[in-house]
């Protein structure tokens, strides 16, 4: 009982890039309750916490579809172009994005801070 | 706005039309979808809509569009590594999809009937483009939210000692977190252990708002804005439940639960926060936890301060670790600007302005007025604050720059919470606050602070039972305290307004509270908590010793410990009630009485501040209204009057009584305040069984009940509402309007000019109080109780009189006999301790002085020896509150009949032989003119008080479960308690004794008793049996009851009236033959009409049992020297007993 009284959380999504850690509920393309949506990848998924609603989701982050590791969905560490980037390998594969992302990843202040 | 509008090449497709976009709601927003049709999102989507649409068109114009053509599908065939289309499109960034083809596949079925209305592929297309928009929107906006929520939490300094925190909490049992302001320490040192799998977790508060805005901000950035696994828990709120792992609490209500519960088994991490501040409750926590820890090793204590005298929490606690937080404050510039003598105002003068002003001239004058930062400026007291308010204003309208504020606690809520509002650019605020913005308020935007170093302090008085409120130079720690008020936002300046050399000489800390105060309800808790000897105790920083055995004292007079120092059964009882020891008397004693209602709401209306506001009381239109709320019979009647006139306006206006209220100048919310006290109280009493359960509601009302559950469901809903809504939308202040806020509190013109101006917005309109109320009371209940307190008989009146009377005891002040030729302001009244006190101007009596003193024709003749004029009109003021500032004041009173009360109520009531002369508690004499009446008086009083204690031990020990035999009887009947009420009101109401009445000197309470005398004749037969009647050790005389003492004045009158037997004729049993004065008293207080004495009979044996107190049973053991037997008789039969033998002598 104790052990399981000072455990840390379990389903802890972690953004290898920003270090944003935070539970998550779910995970894959079909988040509870969505009908007729759809995720175009497999994603961690918690409860959208901002929302009244409880059938509200909220996509945390997913799996970067080149190297594999967790990143958030947030514009600092990763985008999604018909699959998931992290932003190491987007910067690492620039030239092959549209020059609409360029210019705007180029945007961007460069040095992306990691994990303290 | 609606302008664009985007036809297709059909035509008749029009995407304003509601019916073609109900077409598309059919198809993505059907009842089972994630959005559905009518809910709000469905709204925000077709708003979205239309944004989305007007750029997708600006877009296409601007041709930048990439959007329409056809790649889309073919990115696979890409010659890239990574497989992009070459084309860009904003679509692939969506990582989420919309599947309508069943739904599409069956209306293309029925294809015929929506092409005439002509919903097309292309409009689905299209809403189908701004839906996956939309939905991406979302969760962008959520996730920045959440991205940001977590990166402040990450920037707070106590963020990198985040696992050091738990890893401490998980080794040791105690572990003290010192932060300064701004470290983050209270929102995230709960959440830290949260996270780490701690649940069962309670965070202590001095103050309630704090517990509620607490759990708001954990409970938000906890990602549980919406559960419950956050919560609060104060005194008429929670908002725990089974799910909530974290809650925040008061200090006050984690004590009461201890007292319920007192392994505290419900908890598993207690952290108390602000444990520097040193509040009395906070200090008894602290000493009750340590004790608690050697019996709950699992238990977690983490105390939480600021970085002021750590080592004192940590040597406490076994040298437990302490973890140093660096708090986050900006620079800030310290100015000595001492007041030069010539400007130093002395006691009585007022605070000379211009230390002051000089101040706001200087910031006027070094920094440019668009460099925003606002002022506060610290001062001792509301007296203060006006005076400098003053001249601060003058300054301020001359140079259109500022926006004079005061603050505190006695201004008004909506007063209060304009310190919050925004200045408009290029003026700043200047809040004059006394020490309530040192702690209590934060008030952000805050560059400059000016303190005066003084604060005023509540002290307690025990010689004189009086409370003092007086200055003092502040701590050190205050100082500080003061100064980081103004680097929360920015780098800031402090000028103190006293020498660096005065500071220096500042005390390190404050006094703690438990230092300075009573602590009658602290040692009434400490016994009921059974924590033994209260000064043996071990407190982190004990109280003095003389302190303790004040209040040990004080409650033995108040009959709440026995001479032991043990918990009585009223003791008990008391204790549990969360307030002052004698409003908790009051409560008990209303219940036995037809009165409860009345004293539920005096009892209240008695626990909350005032709600008459004092700014109110020079305005005239106030004074006007407020008229027929006041009551002369006391400040109590007055404040049950405006509680129940509220109650009906509210029955009859709901929301209406806001309105009500500014009108009269009263601060609703402690009317609020008050009815929910008032309900706590009433389920306190139920739940001692002091007070019959409600009735069940009657039958047939079913379809009432139904009426009241859709009202709930509705109220319930708009209170959701306006949790939701409620964002701190501040106002902007406006220069020359919201300037004079100090004086204009009461006049609506102003408040309602502002207000209808916010009512445009929906949400805001609803009175949350309103809602709450409604929710948490049943309105048509509270107005029968109101209508049963609302015109009280002169009976009611009396019998409320004296149940307040009781309660207050000792606490009386006696008219100064020259009052009759003073002036209303100069009137002077006199305690047992403290002489020469005036009325609180607040109170009623203040302004009518008159209704207190002896009506001039009721004067029958100065008595003869100086001893003050003789009436049967002579009252006495019962009061709730002495006060010292800079007078000592009165405030809370009510008037009582002086003799019927005295000896109704007091603990010590000595007579001379004949009962002529009486000395109350050692202070107060009277003079009966005629013995006989005297001695009717007084032997009513006895039979009463007997009585009444009776019933009253009957009632406690029925309430208690420990019926100790009595049970038996079945308690307390309402005949009896009717009877005794019928009584005493005859008592108060009908007593036509002529006396005067007057305060002892000095010297004559020195010269007062007779002392032990040698026994000359051993009194063989007591004849109040019951009660050892024995020779008083230190008075003399002889000791009838435990506060009625016979013939122990020095009195050189007469010295034989003690045996001198007089003819009197019994009214109830017409016994007629010669009594002395005990044996006449004794007879009387025994001998009952015909046909009660049965009832009498049964409780008296009750009362046998359970002893203690002075009730007096019928019959002993008597045994006769003449018959030389034991016989078991009534006293009644003694006497005719005896008399037989004196007969028969003859």
């Amino acid at each position: 009982m104790e052990q399981e009284v000072y455990a840390p959380q379990q389903n802890t999504f972690t953004c290898v890039l920003c270090g944003l850690s935070t539970p998550f509920t779910y995970f894959g393309q079909k988040p509870p309750n969505t009908r007729a949506i759809v995720l175009l990848e497999e994603c961690f998924v918690t409860r959208d916490p901002f929302s009244p609603d409880k059938e509200r989701f909220l996509v945390l982050g997913s799996k970067c579809s080149l190297c594999g590791s967790c990143a958030c969905v947030g514009s600092d560490c990763s985008l999604f172009y018909t699959t998931r980037f992290c932003m190491r390998c987007v910067n690492k594969n620039l030239e092959q994005f549209p020059a609409a992302i360029q210019s705007e990843v180029a945007k961007k202040p460069t040095s992306k801070p990691a994990v303290p | 706005m609606d302008s664009d509008k985007r036809r297709d090449s059909r035509g008749s497709w029009d995407w304003d039309n509601p019916q073609c976009r109900a077409q598309l709601d059919e198809i993505f927003f059907r009842q089972h979808d994630y959005i559905q049709a009518g809910s709000p999102e469905h709204k925000d989507f077709w708003a979205f809509f239309d944004r989305f649409q007007r750029f997708r068109t600006k877009k296409d114009m601007h041709g930048l569009g990439h959007s329409k053509s056809s790649e889309t599908g073919e990115g696979k065939e890409g010659k890239l590594d990574l497989g992009l289309p070459k084309e860009y499109d904003a679509r692939y960034r969506i990582n989420v999809s919309v599947c309508t083809g069943d739904v599409e596949e069956r209306l293309g079925r029925s294809d015929h009937r929506h092409r005439s209305s002509g919903v097309g592929k292309e409009q689905i297309a299209d809403c189908r483009l701004a839906y996956l928009h939309f939905l991406d929107f979302r969760q962008r906006q959520s996730f920045g939210k959440l991205a940001k929520l977590r990166r402040d939490q990450k920037n707070l300094p106590i963020y990198q000692y985040r696992d050091r925190i738990v890893d401490l909490v998980r080794q040791h049992p105690v572990v003290v977190v010192a932060g300064d302001t701004g470290c983050g320490k209270s929102t995230q040192v709960p959440q830290y252990l949260l996270s780490s799998g701690f649940s069962q977790i309670a965070c202590t508060q001095p103050r309630r708002i704090a517990c509620i805005s607490l759990a708001k901000r954990v409970s938000f950035e906890s990602l549980n804005q919406y559960g419950s696994k956050v919560g609060y828990q104060i005194r008429f709120e929670t908002t725990r439940t089974e799910a909530t792992k974290l809650s925040f609490l008061t200090e006050g209500l984690l004590l009461r639960q201890i007292q319920q519960d007192p392994s505290l088994a419900q908890y598993q991490v207690l952290i108390v926060d602000e444990v520097h501040e040193r509040h009395l409750h906070c200090d008894f926590l602290l000493g009750v936890l340590r004790s608690l820890l050697s019996c709950r090793p699992d238990l977690r204590l983490i105390l939480m301060s600021a970085t002021i005298n750590i080592k004192l929490f940590s040597n406490y606690f076994a040298s437990a670790p302490v973890l140093q937080v660096p708090g986050r404050l900006f620079p800030i510039q310290v100015i000595y600007q001492p007041i030069p003598p010539e400007e130093q105002a002395s006691r009585l003068e007022k605070l000379d302005p211009r230390p002051y002003l000089r101040v706001l001239q200087g910031i006027d004058q070094r920094y440019p007025s668009e460099e925003r930062g606002d002022l506060l400026l610290f001062l001792s007291g509301v007296a203060e604050i006006s005076t400098i308010q003053e001249a601060c204003q003058v300054y301020a309208t001359h140079t259109q720059r500022w926006i004079v504020l005061p603050l505190h606690s006695t201004l008004s809520l909506v007063q209060q919470d304009k310190v919050f509002d925004i200045s408009p650019p290029g003026v700043r605020k200047c809040i004059i606050s006394t020490n309530i913005a040192e702690t209590s308020v934060t008030i952000d935007g805050v560059r400059f602070v000016v303190d005066s170093g003084k604060v005023k302090e509540m002290s307690f008085d025990p010689k004189a039972k009086m409370q003092r409120l007086q200055e003092f130079w502040i701590s050190r720690a205050s100082a500080e305290q003061r100064k980081g008020r103004a680097g929360r936002t920015g780098p800031g300046v402090c000028y103190r307004l006293y020498a660096e050399s005065d500071y220096d000489a500042f005390a390190p800390y404050p006094v703690p509270e438990i230092h300075r105060v009573a602590l009658d309800s602290l040692v009434l808790q400490m016994k009921s908590m059974g924590l033994g000897d209260p000064r043996s105790f071990v407190f982190i920083d004990p109280p003095p010793a003389s302190s303790i055995q004040t209040a040990v004292t004080y409650l033995r007079e108040q009959g709440a410990l026995d001479s032991r120092g043990e918990l009585t059964s009223i003791g008990s009882l008391l204790a549990q009630l969360p307030v002052d020891v004698v409003i908790g008397k009051m409560l008990v004693l209303g219940s036995v009485f037809n009165v409860v209602e009345p004293v539920l709401t005096v009892a209240a209306a008695l626990s909350v501040q005032s709600p008459f506001l004092r700014s109110a009381q020079h305005n005239p239109d106030c004074a006007t209204a407020r008229q027929p709320l006041l009551s002369n019979q006391g400040d109590p009647f007055t404040l049950l009057n405006t509680f129940n006139a509220w109650v009906e306006v509210k029955g009859e206006r709901g929301g209406g009584s806001r309105k009500w209220c500014r009108r009269r100048g009263l601060e609703e919310q402690r009317l609020y305040e008050m009815v929910n006290l008032r309900r706590q109280f009433k389920e306190l009493l139920k739940s001692h069984g002091l007070l019959e359960s409600a009735a069940p509601p009657a039958a047939g009302e079913r379809g009432q009940r139904r009426e009241r559950l859709t009202e709930r469901r509705k109220l319930h809903q708009l209170k959701r509402e306006h949790d939701l809504t409620e964002g701190s939308r501040r106002k902007v202040l406006r220069l020359g309007v919201d300037a004079e806020g100090g004086s204009d509190s009461g006049s609506d013109a102003e408040d309602a000019g502002k207000r209808s101006k916010d009512k445009n917005r929906p949400g805001q309109s609803t009175d949350i109080q309103e809602v709450k109320f409604k929710l948490r009371h049943n309105v048509s209940e509270l107005q029968e109780a109101a209508l049963a307190s609302q015109d009280l008989s002169s009976r009611q009146q009396s019998i409320l009189k004296l149940v307040l009377c009781r309660g207050l005891y000792p606490q009386l002040a006696l008219p100064d006999e020259h009052n009759s030729t003073r002036k209303d302001s100069e009137q002077v009244f006199h305690t047992r301790n403290k002489h020469s006190v005036v009325i609180h101007p607040t109170s009623v009596f203040a302004s009518d002085p008159e209704v207190l003193q002896v009506p001039e024709d009721e004067v029958r003749e100065l008595g003869a020896e100086r001893k003050g004029p003789e009436s049967s009109r002579h009252q006495l003021l019962s009061f709730v509150t002495l006060l010292e500032t800079n007078k000592p004041y009165l405030s809370n009173c009510v008037r009582v009949p002086a003799l019927q009360a005295l000896l109704l109520v007091a603990n010590s009531v000595d007579s001379n032989a004949d009962c002529s002369r009486l000395v109350v508690d050692g202070w107060l004499e009277l003079e009966l003119r005629e013995p006989d009446g005297a001695l009717k008086v007084l032997s009513s009083a006895l039979s009463l008080r007997a009585d009444w204690e009776r019933l009253l031990l009957a009632r406690l020990g029925q309430s208690l479960g420990q019926g100790q035999g009595a049970s038996g009887a079945g308690g307390v009947s309402r005949k009896e308690m009717d009877k005794l009420s019928e009584g005493l009101v005859r008592f108060l109401l009908y007593t036509e004794v002529s006396y005067s009445l007057r305060r002892l000197t000095a010297f004559q309470t020195q010269n007062l008793y007779v002392g032990p005398q040698p026994e000359s004749e051993p009194i063989k037969n007591p004849l109040f049996p019951g009660v050892e009647a024995k020779p008083d050790p230190i008075k003399g005389g002889l000791r009838v009851t435990t506060f009625f003492t016979y013939n122990c004045l020095a009195d050189s009158r007469d010295l034989y009236s003690e045996c001198l037997r007089t003819f009197w004729t019994c009214p109830n049993c017409e016994l007629y033959m010669p009594f002395t004065p005990l044996e006449r008293m004794q007879h009387e207080a025994t001998c009952r009409p015909p046909g009660e004495v049965q009832d009498t009979e049964a409780a008296a044996e009750s009362s046998m049992t359970t002893s203690s107190l002075s009730a007096p049973s019928l019959t002993r053991l008597y045994h006769c020297d003449v018959c030389d037997e034991d016989l078991t008789l009534t006293s009644t039969e003694i006497l005719k007993h005896k008399r037989q033998h004196m007969a028969s002598l003859k």
